[in-house]
């Protein structure tokens, strides 16, 4: 439904400054680029709930406006339907439904109903079917009872779902939504993300999200791309994405600190290294992926601390969750 | 078609919120009928002498369309900042439509509201002033739409430069201004003035609009005439605005065409180069 093919995205920048850190001239500013999307290739398959994580900065935003049509890429193309989104803009304008960041998004003078009127009229849906629609799509998004009050008076979340509505109303195959939890409260972007499941498994949407929130972004998508400093740098379902460090770590929980040159001659364990625990000295030890490696490991490492005498509280297994691997794939890549 | 659903979504847009803000724009028509009144009554000290409240009401004219003028092309340079500022601009570049069918529909409609109000705070302060002035129905509203179509092309090009400039902001300010004050003393006497110097007059939007609409409103399309006196009076033999031997009503349509033409044109290259910059959001 949707395409990236080897985007890439450049910005000019003006960097203000007293005086120039490297020469130490006197100027103005300096003008620099980010590329804030580098060679960035994926598709999003019809249905599909596809997220799209990366730390602050790495062009998830450009990456959405690119697919909207509103920033142009400096090469590559972005396919909507198999529509290019640079030579059939306005076509491809009538299949996505967009929700960008921050909640400027509705016009603040005028109540939900009659934004939803407003956008409608933009996107060629009229009559009945627009008052049907948005009474519909208000209900269902649970905002009923604001329909008649000013989008000003209106909360945050209420707003942002708000703006979904929006995006919904002239109901089109895909829907872009660019951090559509931030800054809500746990019901409520609980809400959003149950509608956005709704949307996509009953009415057949094809939907892109941006988030920060890695519980969100686990039980929300089927396939994930990080994206860090404009490069897509993992793009996979979200069960491989959670079996890609799916080495065993174990914590031992002890008294004090164990030989650790001893701990890695066990054959089956990878690595084991100590945490900077608070009270406890915890002791992290990674084993073979392979059953018996990993069972002959466990019992190594437990005789081995028998053997030095060291007092075992408590032994856990640590769980991998997305925000594991989501640091461990963009923590260690800093830009050149 | 498009084209008159967006019309609709923005007369319905402005339409409510004029009414949810009705004592904004009640106030604003009260304050331009003050603010006039005092401006002329002010000049003359508190009363207008009888030979020369037809020139009053010529520069009342030419006042208002300049505010007419000031409110179009505000539409498209501060308004439009606004709209970038606050998100609403990308909201609208995303309807299928394109923007500049939204800006189209958006000055359309507001040209319409602000040629309402603008009528209304003309035609009190001409009475009270003692002047008469005449609207024949078709040659007023046709001359002004011409009006509109030559602030919308002009508008269209400052629009464009602002969207991808954001220092150009305060120049378009004073650019309203000037074509404000110019207004006023738009008039034939133009004619007069040098040859390069004609060129530029009729170069500037407003220039023929404003001698037209006061050939029309305040002469009554006659031409001026030397009385014993030795004042200008609109005496002369009766000759239609839309007459070939009126030159001035075929300028204006010349230069409508030719701001538009440029100012469309301009506007949706600067806006694909603002789509480069990614700067329809962030301002
Ligand atoms: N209009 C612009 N002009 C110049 N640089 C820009 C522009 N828009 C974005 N950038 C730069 O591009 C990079 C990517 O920005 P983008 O907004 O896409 O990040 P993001 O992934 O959405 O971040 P966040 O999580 O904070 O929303 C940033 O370094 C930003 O400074
Ligand atoms: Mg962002």
């Amino acid at each position: 439904m949707v395409r990236l093919e080897r985007v890439n995205k450049i910005f000019h920048t003006r960097h203000f400054l007293l005086a120039d850190e490297d020469t130490g001239r006197r100027t103005l500013y300096r003008k620099k680029t980010v590329h804030a999307v580098n060679d960035v290739d994926f598709a999003v398959k019809r249905g599909e709930i596809f997220g799209l994580l990366g730390p602050n900065g790495a062009g998830k935003t450009t990456a959405v406006k690119m697919i909207s049509g509103l920033v142009r890429p400096n090469s590559g193309a972005v396919y909507v339907d198999d529509l290019h989104v640079e030579r059939k803009r306005l076509k491809v304008l009538r299949k996505v439904g967009v929700v960008l960041e921050g909640t400027r998004t509705s016009i603040w003078p005028l109540t939900p109903l009659e934004n939803l009127a407003y956008f409608g009229n933009l996107k060629d849906v009229k009559g009945p079917v627009l008052k049907q629609r948005s009474r519909e799509l208000l209900n269902f998004i649970g905002l009923k009872d604001k329909m008649n009050v000013q989008v000003r008076r209106l909360s945050r979340g209420q707003k942002q779902k708000l703006a979904i509505c929006i995006a919904l109303i002239a109901d089109p195959p895909v829907i872009l939504l660019d951090e559509p939890t931030t800054g809500l409260d746990v019901q409520s972007s609980r809400a959003i993300k149950d509608k956005i499941i709704e949307i996509t498994r009953e009415h057949g949407k094809t939907a892109l999200v941006t988030t920060h929130d890695m519980n969100v972004a686990q039980e929300l998508c089927d396939r994930i791309g990080i994206i860090n400093h404009g490069k897509l740098i993992a793009c996979q379902p979200t069960d491989e994405l959670l079996g890609l460090f799916a080495e065993k770590t174990f914590e031992f929980h002890l008294n004090r600190a164990p030989d650790l040159s001893l701990l890695r001659q066990i054959p089956g364990v990878e690595a084991a290294q100590l945490l900077d625990g608070e009270e406890e000295i915890v002791l992290a030890v990674t084993v073979a992926r392979d059953e018996e490696d990993r069972s002959a490991a466990l019992y190594g490492a437990i005789q081995c601390l028998h053997a030095q005498r060291i007092l075992l509280r408590s032994i856990t297994q640590r769980r991998q969750t997305l925000e594991n691997v989501f640091l461990r794939l963009t923590g260690d890549t800093e830009p050149k | 078609m498009g084209f008159f659903l967006v019309m609709k979504a923005e007369v319905v847009r402005s339409l409510i919120i004029m009414r949810r803000y009705w004592f904004a724009t009640l106030t604003g028509i009260i304050m331009g009928y003050g603010f006039l009144l005092a401006l002329v009554l002010g000049f003359f000290g508190g009363y207008v002498p009888i030979d020369k409240v037809m020139s009053v009401v010529e520069n009342i004219l030419g006042f208002i369309i300049g505010m007419f003028a000031f409110g179009i092309i505000g539409l498209f340079t501060s308004g439009l900042q606004g709209m970038a500022r606050t998100g609403q601009l990308e909201q609208v570049c995303m309807s299928p439509h394109g923007l500049v069918t939204n800006f189209l529909a958006r000055s359309f409609v507001s040209a319409v509201t602000s040629i309402l109000s603008l009528s209304i705070v003309f035609t009190l302060v001409a009475l009270h002033v003692g002047g008469e002035f005449h609207a024949p129905v078709l040659p007023t509203i046709t001359l002004l739409a011409l009006t509109y179509v030559n602030l919308i092309g002009f508008g269209f090009m400052t629009g464009g430069l602002v969207l991808i400039f954001k220092q150009t902001g305060q120049i378009a300010t004073l650019l309203r201004l000037g074509l404000l004050l110019w207004a006023v003393f738009a008039t034939e006497e133009i004619r007069k003035l040098p040859r390069a110097a004609q060129w530029v007059a009729h170069a500037l939007p407003v220039t023929d609009a404003a001698i037209c609409l006061k050939y029309v409103m305040i002469q009554g399309q006659r031409a001026m005439v030397e009385n014993a006196a030795g004042e200008l009076v609109p005496e002369g033999p009766y000759l239609s605005v839309f007459s070939p031997s009126y030159p001035s009503f075929y300028a204006l349509i010349l230069s409508s065409v030719v701001w538009t033409l440029i100012g469309i044109s301009c506007f949706r290259y600067m806006e694909n180069v603002s789509r480069n910059k990614g700067t329809l959001g962030a301002y």
